[in-house]
Parts: C-alpha cells; structure tokens; sequence
C-alpha cells in the first residue's frame, strides 16, 4: 500500500508540529522518520494514523483519500510504551482486533485462536500466551504489541520509537528482528526514532525532519554521504568545524592553519668513505658532528590567501594526526583526552584557540604516534565537506 | 543504660529516635480514641442501655423502618446517577482536552466547598413554591421540594464529587493509549469504554462508591433542610434520629444511630479491602 503525505500542517495552539509536510511512501517500503525531540516526527506518524488530524493537507493510502474515521484506515500501531491491555492475557490482548470485529466479519472463534498462535509463533510467544503483560520483560511486550498490530492484517504499520524504551542490547537484537521480519512480510512500514544508528541500519529510506519540517529524504547512504546541510550533517554523527577560505580558483584553504619551523639534522661528510666512517662511528657510538640547515621558512601567513569565508566539516575519522608536520596546512593542538577503548582510539586535541577537535585515529596508527596527555601534534582533515 | 541512650537516639538518618516516634503515636492514638472510637462506642452502648428488647424495639418501630427504607431508596438512586456523571465527567476530564475543563472541575469540587444546609437551601429556593420553576411545577402536580425527589437532587448534589475525584486522577495516570491502540484494532468507542476503561477503573470506581454511599445514607444538612423532615415520609434515618433524639426518645435515638455506625464500620472494612486491592493493581 502506498502513503502519499501531501502538504500536511498541523498546529497545536501556537506550537507548529508540522508545516508544508510532502512525502511519498512506495508499498513494501520500510521508512524511518527520524529527529531530534520537537522535529514533528511523531506528530506524522500520528496524522498518518488518523489519531491526529492535521490543519491543512491530506493523506492518500493506496490512492484512497483518508477521511476522519480513524477505524476505516486498517493501520497497525506499536506504542513507544506498548499500550498493552494490563487486564488480558497476551492471547486476549492480540485477538482483540479479531474479537471486536462485526458480526458479519467476525471469525469464528476457532479462526481467531489459529491466526493468534500463529502470530505468536512468528514473535516467538506462543509458549506465553496466557501470561499477563505485567509478566513479560519489555522486550517480549514489545514483541507482543507487534503481534497484536499484525493480528488485523493492516495495509500500514506504524511504529512509535518501538525500541526507545528497552535497553540497548534488546534494542540491537530487536532492531535485526523486525528488519528480517519486514523482509518476510513486505508490509509497507513507517517507524519514528531519535537514533540515527538506528535509522541507518534498518531503514529502506530515512527521513529527517527538523522543526517541523523535512530537511532531507534518502537511503542511508545517500543521507551519511551527502547529506544537504549542516543541521543533518550534524545530527548524523559527530564532526569538527574549521574555519576556511575558498580562493578564486576554486580551492579551499584552510585558515588558521600553523606549523612550526622543524630542525632538520643532517650530518654532512667531507671525507671519502663517509658512509663507512658513520657505520663504524655509530657502531662505536661516537657521536657525529652535525651540522644544521636552517630552517624551513614558514608559510605565507592567512592574510595573504583572500577569498570566500567558509566552514569546513570533517568526521573524526576524518582527521589526519601527525607529530611533524609535512605539508603546511596543518592546524596545532595539544592532546587533552585520550580514549583507547574501543576499535578506534578516540583523542581529543585542544586547538590555540581553545576549541576541541575530536579525531578517530586506528589502534596502529595511535600507536606509532606514540600521543600521550599533552602532547604537541598536527591535524588536517582528509575529507571534508563545505556547506 | 543502654536501653535509655537506644530510646533516645535514632537508628538512620530518615527516622525519629524511637521515643519521638512512640510519643507521636500515642498522640495521634489518643486523639482518635478521644474524637472517633469513643462516641462509637457510646452510641452502642446508650442503644443497649435499656436492655436487648429496647434496642430491638427501636429499629423495629414503624418510622424507623420507613425511614430506612427511604435511605436505602434515596441511596439507590443517588449513587448510580452518580457513578454514571462520575465516569463521564472523568472520562472528559482525563482523556481530551477542551475549553472550560477547568470551570468543570470547580463545579465539580464545589458542593465540598458548600455548607450542606446551604446545599438544601439552594434548591428550595429553586423548585420551592415560591420560585418561578416551582410554581410551575406544583402547577403540573409535580412534588420536589419536601417530597422524595427533592432528597434525591440533594443527595445527588452533596456526593457528586466522590467517584468523579477518585477517577480522575486514575484516568490520568493511565492516560490515553490503551484506548487509542483499541479504536486502531478496529473497536467502536462503546466497546473501547466496556472492555478496556471500565476494567482499568474498576477498583478506583469501587472506592468512590463506596465513599459516595457512606455519605449519601448519612447525609443530614442538606436533606433535613429539603425534606421538611415529615415523619413516615420524607425521613431518612438520620433525619429520625434526630426527630427521636428531640422527642427525649433516647434509646431509640441510639439504636436507630447504631445501624449508620454499623454502616460506618463495614464501610471502613471494604475500604481496607479496597485499599488492599488497588495497592496490588499499583495504583495509589
């Protein structure tokens, strides 16, 4: 069953939940809507449920304009707190939907036990199905509540942040849960959640949504990727600002970027047999005469590079770390706070200009920068996107 | 020695040293003793001063037993009527929001706020002869004021608030959700009310029957004040108490008065019950 939002707007007295929402859904689809608290996200799933009506705008499911009757719409609900009927048991709690039904449409009573066990066995409870609600972890509640929105054979489902009240383990197990199960049933499905993690990995598509608004519609991929601006670029995952200066031409530089003059030691050898002489001086370790070049002139100072005042964004594990500096572009910190746990080791540097930068380095390379608390080192983003 | 530093010294740091608590309770023991326990037992023993056939004769009297017969009537509508305004009101209060939902709740406390003779007065003034509405009515030979339906309204009025404030804050704290996943399985707003608000409510709507009842057999103010207290017709048993109590009909007086105690104490035993129930469903 296909979803078409179209130019939905819903206020809640001068709080506006959503505005100028247009979304198309494909049948079979599993779509992510996700946001920080406020972002509406929750108010669409809910629109889209006929629990809430919108101001302006309409919903169209499977070509049918839906009307106000929340009962003619055959979606299926999962509440973020599962909503489970506290005085059934599970077996009465998902053949509700069944048991209500008119009397012309009504299964008979040996109909409906077939299709609850059913259910249950897919969600893996059959063997609690005379238990109360208050008996089960959240996580089978949680699958229950599933069960029961099956029950009805819905066009829809429509799930609450499902996960959002589980810890975190449950919250992986279920998440590849309900991604296999989707895949089975192909029910076209629009779920609501704060996690991005979340979001990535389960979704066909992701919404995210701001303020009541849509900012950008894609796969995971094209949403990590490219995302459109700062605000979801943001919200995806951590980043690093740096402040930037794009020339005529067309190429970004980086500004404030500093590197010190590095002392180069070169031993220079006047005699013939000089690479036997060091040999044996070293062997003997007899210390070398060294002369010392001068050093490197620094770079150009920022002023002389004018241009278009810019940001520029890197993930941490975009960020290159090095002791000594090769090129010039490199901006100084000194390491405040290391992280080792972990398949990455997370640093933190504090710039000159107090700000942190935030940099995943892999254990190797960690390891042969040889970084402690304090240390001096360079850091340049490899990657880097400019909004 | 050691027994007077551990009177005087608490164990933690939340509760009193055992003397205070000790002290405290005895405080609060004597004044119940001295307030609650002692005029009930009075009023048993003064009902069964003239001995087991005294007692027996007094709620036996023709009055008495229509007077009880007119409570248990009086009761018996008035609470019903009430748990049905009771239910909707709450239902409104709880689950949607709307304008004037705050007038509703003050009207809705206010007959706590009423001296009950007022509460009487209120609607003899309103249905009594001399108004407007009553001359009307006594004009289509309708009787309100100093007949049944007249103790009716009153009681209604004077118990109205018990069901709804104890569903109230139960409807809240349950909230919405387990009503709204039921319309979205498919179920009308009826079967939605029966099969999941009722059994979600039904302990809290127990404990304010039970309340509402307790108060409507005992109400005196404002039904002595619409009843005109006519004997054999529009006394419920408070009001004969008194009527006995002024006719130096002492021991009638208390017997007649021992069966509202008797009331008393069953109403303080289902109560604990109740108490006993809601705490296992985890509700106050």
């Amino acid at each position: 069953m296909s979803i078409e939002i179209k130019n939905i707007n819903k206020k809640f007295g001068e709080f506006v939940a959503l505005k100028d929402v247009n979304l198309e859904i494909k049948p079979g689809e599993l779509v992510a809507l996700l946001g920080p608290s406020g972002s509406g996200k929750t108010t669409l799933l809910r629109v889209i449920a006929g629990l809430e009506f919108p101001d302006f705008g309409e919903v169209v499911i499977e070509g049918e304009k839906q009307e106000k009757d929340v009962k003619e719409r055959n979606v299926g609900f999962v509440f973020q707190h599962y909503a489970l009927f506290k005085h059934m048991t599970v077996f009465e709690n998902v053949a509700f939907g069944l048991k209500v039904r008119k009397k012309n449409v009504r299964p008979s009573d040996d109909e409906i036990k077939d299709k609850v066990m059913k259910l249950l066995s897919l969600v893996h409870l059959a063997a609690f199905h005379d238990r109360y609600p208050s008996q089960l972890s959240g996580g089978q509640r949680q699958r229950v509540a599933l069960a029961r929105a099956l029950a009805v054979e819905p066009n829809v489902l429509l799930l609450d942040e499902p996960f959002g009240a589980l810890d975190a383990k449950v919250r992986k197990e279920l998440r590849r849960w309900m991604r296999r199960l989707h895949d089975d049933i192909h029910i076209t499905s629009v779920f609501v959640t704060h996690d991005q993690e979340e979001a990535m990995e389960v979704a066909d598509r992701i919404v995210v949504m701001n303020q009541g608004r849509i900012e950008q519609v894609g796969t995971p991929e094209q949403i990590w990727n490219n995302p459109a601006n700062a605000f979801i670029y943001d919200f995806i995952g951590n980043f690093n600002e740096f402040e930037g200066v794009k020339d005529a031409r067309g190429n970004i530089h980086l500004t404030e970027y500093d590197s010190r003059p590095v002392k180069v030691a070169v031993a220079e050898h006047e005699e013939t047999g000089g690479v036997f002489k060091s040999l044996i001086n070293k062997m003997l370790s007899i210390a070398e005469p060294l002369n010392i070049t001068e050093p490197r002139e620094s770079y150009s100072p920022i002023d002389k590079v004018k241009g278009e005042q810019i940001k520029i964004y890197a993930r941490p594990h975009e960020i290159e770390v090095v002791r000594v500096p090769q090129e010039n572009e490199y901006i100084s910190g000194k390491v405040v706070h290391i992280n080792p746990a972990g398949s990455t080791v997370k640093i933190e540097l504090e710039r000159k200009n107090g700000k942190i930068i935030q940099a995943d380095l892999s254990v190797e390379i960690f390891r042969e920068l040889k970084l402690q608390k304090g240390s001096e080192a360079f850091v340049r983003p490899k990657v880097y996107k400019v909004f | 020695m050691k027994l007077i530093n551990n009177i005087f010294t608490s164990r933690s740091s939340t509760t009193e040293a055992p003397i205070i608590r000790w002290a405290f309770t005895l405080l609060g023991l004597g004044f119940l003793t001295l307030v609650v326990a002692m005029p009930l037992i009075a009023v048993f023993f003064e009902a069964f001063r003239k001995g087991y056939d005294a007692y027996i004769a007094g709620i036996t009297d023709p009055y008495a037993i229509s007077a009880i017969k007119l409570t248990l009537l009086v009761a018996g509508i008035a609470v019903p009527l009430n748990v049905v305004f009771g239910i909707a009101a709450s239902w409104a209060i709880a689950k949607f929001e709307f304008r004037g939902k705050h007038i509703l709740i003050t009207l809705i406390d206010m007959p706590f706020a009423v001296s009950p003779v007022i509460s009487g007065l209120i609607y003899v003034l309103l249905f009594g002869i001399h108004s407007v509405l009553g001359a009307w009515l006594v004009a289509h030979g309708v009787q309100i004021i100093f007949a049944v339906p007249g103790l009716v309204i009153a009681t209604v009025f004077v118990t109205f608030p018990f069901v709804a404030r104890e569903l109230i804050p139960l409807m809240q704290e349950q909230g919405t959700e387990e009503e709204e996943a039921a319309i979205l399985l498919g179920a009308t707003g009826w079967q939605t009310f029966i099969r999941i608000t009722l059994p979600n409510i039904k302990w809290g709507l127990l404990y304010g029957v039970l309340l509402c009842n307790a108060r409507a057999m005992g109400e005196f103010g404002a039904v002595s004040v619409v009843s005109g207290s006519i004997k054999g017709e529009t006394t419920t048993i408070p009001l004969h108490v008194e009527i006995l109590y002024n006719e130096y009909n002492f021991v009638a007086a208390f017997a007649v008065a021992s069966i509202l105690s008797i009331l008393a104490l069953v109403t303080l035993v289902l109560k604990r019950v109740l108490e006993i129930k809601t705490g296992v469903k985890g509700k106050h």
